[in-house]
């Protein structure tokens, strides 16, 4: 626990919380602008269907907050990296020379980290949802949907920072890990699953989409995806699994 | 009561990084309730072979030890061993205080402990400010005081002079005596004998990665060789003079510097003031060069890496 508090200390003492608080909000807020004004009148060019009067649409804007998972990803990246890049990681390690608890501190407290984000981002953007919806027509809300995707939100950012965490630790290089996270979201990963259909759900994005119960981020649903606890286990599993391989390698390097 | 000092030991430490021989079967121990000096050129594996001691480093062969125990083996390493490695390890956003919470909370001690330290070091002040403005000197204080939160038996400190005032210097050295005097283990690396030879009672010196000397100052002391400066008009005469000393077997030697000036090397500047009074040589200057232990460490570590990373 004392490992715990001085890594949430850690990140609450500079400000990259702070920014990454903002962008996942803004983001979030952004999405439910663009599904709620832009995306049903650019359609509605070419078929004369109001998405708003869809209920399935109406979930979808609820699980805006998922599209800011890639900066929860970031924020566990970072708090992992910026101890090699700004070197405290020697005094981190000095303290607890048994590094993989460093490790699990970590991921514990990025994990409370990115459930609290979780419900800031879902909070936010729910209420810019409410509000834009106030002024046009629509299917109702419903409160149980509502509250089933903030859990999955929370779920998966928990997870989501965790995982973070763990791939900061394999590639100790920030620019390097928090580049070649995005690229794999947001190129590799998508690519895959265009090619090979299957696989995708078992992808790291894959089982995120199953954890935040929503199809927004990639279009995904039915078949293509897995059921929210085989998605819970199998994001856990990346983190658990690519933590382990930093504690058999870079994690156990010299610190010089 | 101050925790004790405890025995450091290193036995047969040998590092090699890639094709570079950092360290080479090296062998010394540290006693409590002294000042150690570590000492060695720029390049020559002092911060390799601290670094080993306290866990960061995996030795390649051999062993060192804190007490009975690897650095990785303590429980509540903060409590037991204070390290101070570099004036870098700080996040720059972050303020001095932080830093020292982020310390004590991982080392479950209680949070007020930080401002204790930091008045300690004289840091009271910059308590608030972010890190990324502070000078070297308060760098070096704040990992100082880092060393210090959890009031351990045993410090090990790299290079703490570099970046401190002469004021802040002197500070330091009666800081260190004084925890020495309690008991506890100091060790403090330098590159400069001349820098801690007022602080330290034992010295361990390395070259190129090896044992060079190992013992008290004053052991060292007495192999050390005196090297004066003298001009004079009557440079020839003296130098007849001086050359014809014996010292009970120590080398002397007399160097021609110019028509006026001579480098008397293992006379003590009193003998040869009284040599010239006695030759009735008239003197211009009698200078005793910067320091006899200066140049003995000079010849014993000769052959170093100036200039290669520490």
């Amino acid at each position: 626990m004392a490992l715990v508090r001085s890594e949430l200390r850690k990140v609450t003492t500079t400000k990259v919380l702070l920014w990454l608080t903002i962008a996942t909000v803004a983001f979030s807020a952004l999405n439910v602008v663009l599904l709620v004004f832009l995306t049903p009148r650019a359609m509605d060019l070419s078929t004369d269907v109001n998405f708003l009067l869809d209920p399935a649409y109406v979930t979808n804007i609820l699980g805006a907050a998922g599209s800011s998972s890639i900066f929860i990803l970031i924020l566990g990246i970072i708090g992992m990296t910026g101890e090699y890049r700004h070197m405290t990681i020697t005094s981190t390690f000095l303290v607890t020379p048994k590094r993989p608890r460093v490790l699990i501190a970590k991921g514990i407290a990025y994990a409370l980290l990115g459930a609290a984000l979780g419900l800031i981002a879902f909070a936010s953007s729910f209420a810019v949802t409410l509000i834009a919806l106030s002024r046009e027509a629509h299917a109702p809300v419903d409160a149980t949907i509502a509250l089933q995707i903030l859990g999955g939100v929370v779920l998966a950012f928990a997870i989501y920072a965790f995982v973070g965490v763990s791939v900061g630790a394999l590639i100790r290089i920030q620019v390097a890990a928090v580049v070649g996270a995005l690229v794999w979201v947001l190129i590799v990963e998508a690519l895959i699953t265009v090619f090979v259909d299957w696989i995708g759900k078992w992808l790291p994005g894959g089982a995120l989409d199953a954890v935040l119960q929503t199809t927004n981020v990639t279009g995904r649903g039915g078949e293509d995806i897995l059921p929210t606890a085989a998605g819970v286990i199998v994001l856990i599993g990346y983190a658990v699994l690519f933590g382990t391989l930093a504690s058999l390698t870079t994690l156990r390097r010299d610190i010089t | 009561m101050s925790p004790q000092g405890q025995l450091l030991t290193v036995t047969s430490l040998t590092k090699v990084f890639g094709k570079v021989q950092a360290i080479s079967d090296l062998s010394f121990k540290v006693q409590p309730g002294r000042v150690t000096g570590f000492l060695g050129p720029n390049g020559s594996g002092k911060t390799t072979t601290l670094r080993c001691l306290l866990g960061l480093v995996q030795p390649t062969s051999g062993s060192a030890r804190v007490g009975e125990h690897e650095y990785r083996e303590l429980s509540h390493p903060a409590t037991v061993v204070g390290a101070a490695l570099e004036a870098s390890g700080f996040h720059p956003g972050r303020t001095a205080r932080g830093h020292l919470q982020v310390i004590t909370d991982a080392a479950a001690l209680p949070a007020a402990r930080a401002d204790e330290v930091l008045a300690l070091v004289g840091l009271t002040e910059a308590a608030g400010r972010k890190v990324g403005g502070f000078s070297l000197g308060m760098r070096q204080r704040l990992a100082l005081a880092a060393a210090l939160v959890g009031d351990p038996g045993v410090l090990i400190l790299d290079e703490p002079a570099n970046g401190l005032d002469p004021e802040g210097i002197a500070w330091l050295r009666s800081f260190l005596r004084a925890r020495a005097q309690e008991g506890r283990t100091v060790l403090v690396s330098s590159h400069v004998l001349s820098e801690v030879q007022q602080t330290v009672d034992d010295v361990v010196i390395i070259s190129k990665g090896r044992l060079v000397q190992t013992g008290t100052l004053d052991e060292l002391t007495g192999t050390g060789i005196s090297q004066v400066r003298v001009r004079t008009p009557n440079a020839e005469v003296l130098r007849l003079a001086l050359t014809a000393v014996t010292n009970n077997g120590v080398e002397t030697r007399v160097e021609i510097v110019s028509d006026n000036e001579i480098l008397v090397v293992g006379i003590e500047a009193a003998q040869i003031g009284h040599i010239a009074l006695r030759e009735q040589v008239e003197l211009h200057e009698l200078t005793p060069i910067g320091n006899d232990l200066e140049a003995l460490f000079l010849e014993l570590t000769a052959g170093g890496n100036p200039g290669g990373a520490a």
